[in-house]
């Protein structure tokens, strides 16, 4: 058996045990080790992707409980966005967490994180995705409470327990769906094979659906997103545009096309319901992020605006929609760890939280406030940024569905995008008074250059997005 | 005969007899070796046996002369076997584990007497296990009602002796009501061994039904109280939490069990599920076992000694097996089993770290422990897998354990009850997740404190690892425990 694609999963935990055996003799040779490491894993990670790898059933303990692997357009889209942004992260968090303190313990749990998402990506049926979603929640819980302020140790509470709660709904529906399906793997279209639609299908559908949206930040089970931000920087951005989130969003996609298949979802009438929580979801996140003074939590409500057009276009069950969310999916991650990272510098430089301190900032920061710009801009969806691509498609796919509601509401959540966005470019840029001395307080550059690069990539998401819509067009027409 | 069909007795007659020749010597160091090696002789007898049964399957042994109705029978199925193995293999870990830990807790005198009381208690209750006579189930029952009370006030602290009158007083009422139960019977059927009485018992059965659902309730209620049903639990706290750490292992892994599988014996061999079918005992059974589940985790959230909020899991666990019992299908009594299975292993490696942890550290509340896993970290490692493995984690037993319930309740057509089962195993995350993360995280109560190693030394950990591989085993193989259990169901029935 070739188990060559388990390596990106078992490497980067084999780095963090490692961490602890190896002496090192500076910081410069930690900072060699890691990057290093997370570069030669992403070097895995493409071998994974770019050759073709056989199913791999590693051990079944019944016919639910059975750990088996298998690599398609999916897992490949999750690992390659995923393995890319960690390079990022790690070289962000050097000089982030220096100023943090604690990296050992940080690094530790960071590189596991990064195989347990791994995990996630390639997990061939929902039993083996359960497992390190759960393995998921514990390897990021550090990282939440990595302050160890009373506050911190709070939020990770509530993490636990909405992650946990969500988790045990998750079992429950598993449970349902194998009592009817006998089968959990990941199929495209579904395993339930044109079986009839009866009330215990429908039942698991839902509990599965709102069990995953905790921790996709679905309203009402987002709050513990907004309150995981006491966290340094690099984990708000890794919870938010790289693993925790996201891996809520992949999850509805798996249980949605591979499991139930979009003809089922679509004959249990229950989509309805459903895409009214999302519209609250949308609505509710960019109104609650307009009136926040932390810079943190604006970017953490506009998140959970910014789920809800993915969620929908789930929920739209057609091509287009589906293209548009996993688009947006990949668009979001890199905008979103952009603007995070923006907002860690400027606290990392200056210290400063709220946005009615960093009047003028722009004039001191010019490259960072720069690119935050861009990607404010971006995830506005203004043209010709990678924003704009994705919501074109969920609009077109809303039109297909005949629901022009769908359409104004992603319009109207633009708009308030901007709203809440642009008056920080404005404050940053254009400051009434000009009291305060300039200096150049950009950051290192080891900081610096992962947001320059991410802003690069968005940008070029934006202007060349064929490459990246021609993979998941090849998905989306597979699933529908 | 093949050779394994005396083991069980001889298993018996090993632990009872080395259970009297350890006060002879009068000396601590020979106390352990007859101790250790006589349990370790029944370990590698009840091996052979469950290996024997496995091959040619149950069979009755003759104890004594004469035959069935009026001699004593003992039947080994697979289930009994399997119970040897787990019995034997708990006891042999605790035992190994006391060496290094009893002397702690006991003065210098106690010691031997510490290890003929575990002795006689394993032997005893490998007898309730064994025996198919109801008579002499009473007796074992008796002795192990006083050598379990005994190896709770070995330690002779002011509270050990105030919990082991409390644990004496109700568990000697639950020995009275059994023994009415089987006074019962006897008056009904002219017999004290269990097949020959459920013969009699299928005859009889219309006219005598209100008989025999009093028999039945006695027997509810009485192996209820000893094996800690729920509202009958309340002896256990006290009893688990004083007792020194050996001995609250012991308690909880294996005492409590050989209750509930004589229970099943009598449900099933005894009484015949056409019986009992009938009759709404199972059906209270299944409520208190689900209220138990629940209650006994909110009381457990409500402690703040840590080996108390342990001991309130075993209700909450218990409530399980009874949860398994109590839907009366063949995959349910598998479930309960297996739930045996891993509540004996999970709890007696958490009891057996907890103990450590407070012996090393001389504290005993759970806000006192933030910060211990700086000190002790493999020893909160323990405490986590198997605090992971009841909260429902897989590949650990008790996700596999939840899983069984959950197949049970489905093909039961009793889907509602799911929630009890999921609640249940998110309630345990509810206290056992805090002791570990206050350990590995805060550190408050290391602030302006010298950092000082406590920790076990890995030889003296040995023991609870060895508990904590079978944890991960049945969680990563529980196919063919449970496949081995749904095999030996129909011997028992």
């Amino acid at each position: 058996m070739n188990f060559i694609a388990l390596v990106p999963i078992a490497f980067p935990m084999a780095l963090a045990a490692g961490m602890h055996f190896i002496k090192f003799k500076s910081e410069t040779d930690r900072r060699v080790y890691l990057l290093g490491g997370v570069l030669l894993n992403f070097i895995f990670a493409m071998f994974v992707i770019s050759t073709p790898q056989p199913e791999m059933h590693i051990l079944k303990i019944n016919d639910f409980m059975e750990i088996y692997f298998n690599v398609d357009g999916m897992s490949k889209l999750f690992l390659t966005m995923t393995s890319v942004l960690w390079i990022f992260t790690t070289a962000y968090s050097f000089d982030y967490m220096n100023h943090e303190g604690k990296e050992e313990k940080f690094f530790t749990y960071f590189l596991v994180t990064a195989g347990v998402i791994t995990g996630i990506s390639l997990a061939g049926n929902i039993f083996t995705f359960y497992i390190f979603y759960e393995f998921l929640t514990l390897s990021t819980f550090p990282l939440v409470i990595h302050t160890g302020s009373r506050q911190a140790l709070v939020s990770g509470k509530k993490y636990l327990i909405y992650s946990f709660s969500g988790a045990t709904l998750v079992l429950l529906g598993m449970i349902l769906l194998f009592s009817v399906s006998g089968n959990l793997d990941f199929v495209p279209g579904g395993v339930l094979n044109g079986m009839l639609i009866g009330k215990r299908i429908t039942a698991a559908y839902v509990i599965l659906f709102l069990g995953f949206s905790v921790k996709a930040a679905m309203v009402p089970f987002h709050s513990w997103l907004p309150a995981a931000m006491v966290a340094p920087t690099p984990v708000s951005s890794l919870l938010h545009a790289v693993a925790v989130v996201k891996s809520g969003i992949f999850a509805l996609v798996r249980i949605t096309f591979y499991l139930f298949g979009a003809q089922a979802v679509n004959a249990m009438h229950v989509r309805g319901y459903l895409s009214i929580l999302v519209v609250l979801t949308i609505l509710m996140g960019s109104f609650v992020a307009l009136h926040q003074e932390n810079l943190k939590k604006r970017l953490a409500y506009s998140t959970i605006s910014q789920l809800g057009y993915i969620m929908l276009g789930i929920l739209l069950l057609n091509e287009d929609g589906l293209t548009g969310a996993l688009l947006h999916l990949i668009n979001h991650a890199v905008v979103k760890i952009t603007l995070f990272f923006c907002v860690g510098i400027i606290m990392y430089r200056t210290g400063y939280k709220t946005i009615g301190e960093i009047r003028g900032i722009g004039k001191k920061m010019p490259i960072t406030m720069g690119c935050f710009s861009i990607a404010a801009i971006s995830l506005i969806g203004i043209p010709p940024t990678n924003g704009f691509v994705s919501k074109w498609f969920l609009a077109m796919g809303g039109l297909q569905e005949n629901r022009a509601i769908f359409v104004v509401i992603l319009l109207v959540s633009a708009i308030l995008t901007a709203a809440y966005l642009m008056p920080i470019v404005i404050t940053a840029f254009f400051p009434g008074e000009m009291g305060r001395e300039l200096e150049n307080k950009e950051p290192p550059l080891m900081m610096l250059v992962p947001v320059v690069m991410l802003t690069g990539i968005s940008v070029a998401l934006g202007l060349f997005p064929n490459f990246i819509l021609h993979f998941i067009q090849d998905i989306s027409k597979i699933l529908i | 005969m093949p050779m394994y069909n005396s083991y069980p007795l001889i298993i018996i007659l090993v632990l009872f007899i080395s259970a009297f020749a350890i006060p002879i010597f009068k000396s601590i160091k020979m106390a352990r070796i007859i101790g250790i090696s006589a349990a370790a002789i029944s370990f590698v007898l009840s091996i052979l046996t469950l290996m024997g049964v496995k091959a040619d399957g149950a069979y009755y042994f003759r104890v004594g002369h004469f035959d069935a109705p009026w001699g004593i029978e003992f039947h080994i199925g697979i289930i009994e076997g399997l119970m040897g193995v787990l019995f034997m293999t708990v006891s042999l870990a605790v035992l190994w584990f006391s060496v290094y830990s009893i002397g702690h807790d006991l003065s210098k005198k106690k010691v031997p007497l510490f290890y003929t009381l575990v002795n006689l208690l394993v032997g005893s209750l490998l007898g309730i296990v064994f025996s198919d006579d109801l008579f002499n189930c009473f007796v074992f029952i008796e002795i192990s009602s006083i050598a379990s009370c005994g190896i709770v006030v070995v330690k002779d602290k002011k509270e050990n002796i105030k919990a082991a009158l409390k644990y004496l007083i109700l568990s000697s009422l639950g020995s009275g009501l059994v023994l009415m139960g089987i006074a019962l019977v006897y008056s009904l059927t002219g017999h004290l061994n269990m097949p020959h009485a459920h013969d009699v018992f299928v005859s009889i059965y219309p006219e005598h039904s209100r008989n025999m659902l009093i028999a039945v309730g006695l027997f509810t209620v009485g192996l209820g109280v000893k094996s800690a049903m729920f509202p009958l639990h309340t002896w256990l706290p006290d009893a688990h939490t004083y007792a020194p750490a050996s001995s609250s292992a012991l308690l909880s892994a294996l005492v409590l069990k050989a209750y509930v599988i004589l229970y099943i014996k009598i449900i099933y061999r005894l009484f015949g599920m056409s019986i009992v079918g009938d009759l709404p005992v199972l059906s209270i059974v299944l409520l208190l076992g689900s209220v138990g589940m629940i209650a006994g985790s909110v009381l457990a959230i409500l402690q703040k000694n840590l080996k108390r909020m342990v001991a309130y899991s075993s209700v909450a666990q218990m409530g399980y097996v009874f949860f398994g019992i109590g839907l009366g299908t063949t995959m349910g009594l598998a479930a309960a089993i297996f739930q045996i299975f891993n509540h004996a292993f999970t709890k007696s490696a958490l009891f057996l770290s907890a103990g450590s942890i407070i012996e090393k550290t001389g504290k005993k509340n759970i806000s006192d422990l933030k910060g211990i896993g700086k000190e002790m970290p493999f020893t909160l490692a323990i405490f986590t897998i198997g605090g992971m493995s009841l909260v429902g984690i897989p590949l650990l037993s008790g996700f596999n354990s939840k899983w069984n319930f959950a197949v049970a309740v489905i093909e039961g057509h009793r889907v509602e009850l799911l929630a009890v089962v999921l609640i249940s195993s998110l309630l345990n995350a509810l206290y056992y997740f805090p002791v570990i993360i206050n350990g590995y995280f805060g550190e408050e109560s290391l602030e302006g404190k010298v950092y000082r190693n406590t920790e076990r030394p890995l030889k003296e950990l040995l023991p609870i690892i060895v508990l904590v591989l079978g944890v991960i085993y049945f969680g990563v193989s529980g196919g063919g425990l449970l496949s081995l259990i749904e095999a030996g169901i129909p011997a028992i029935k």
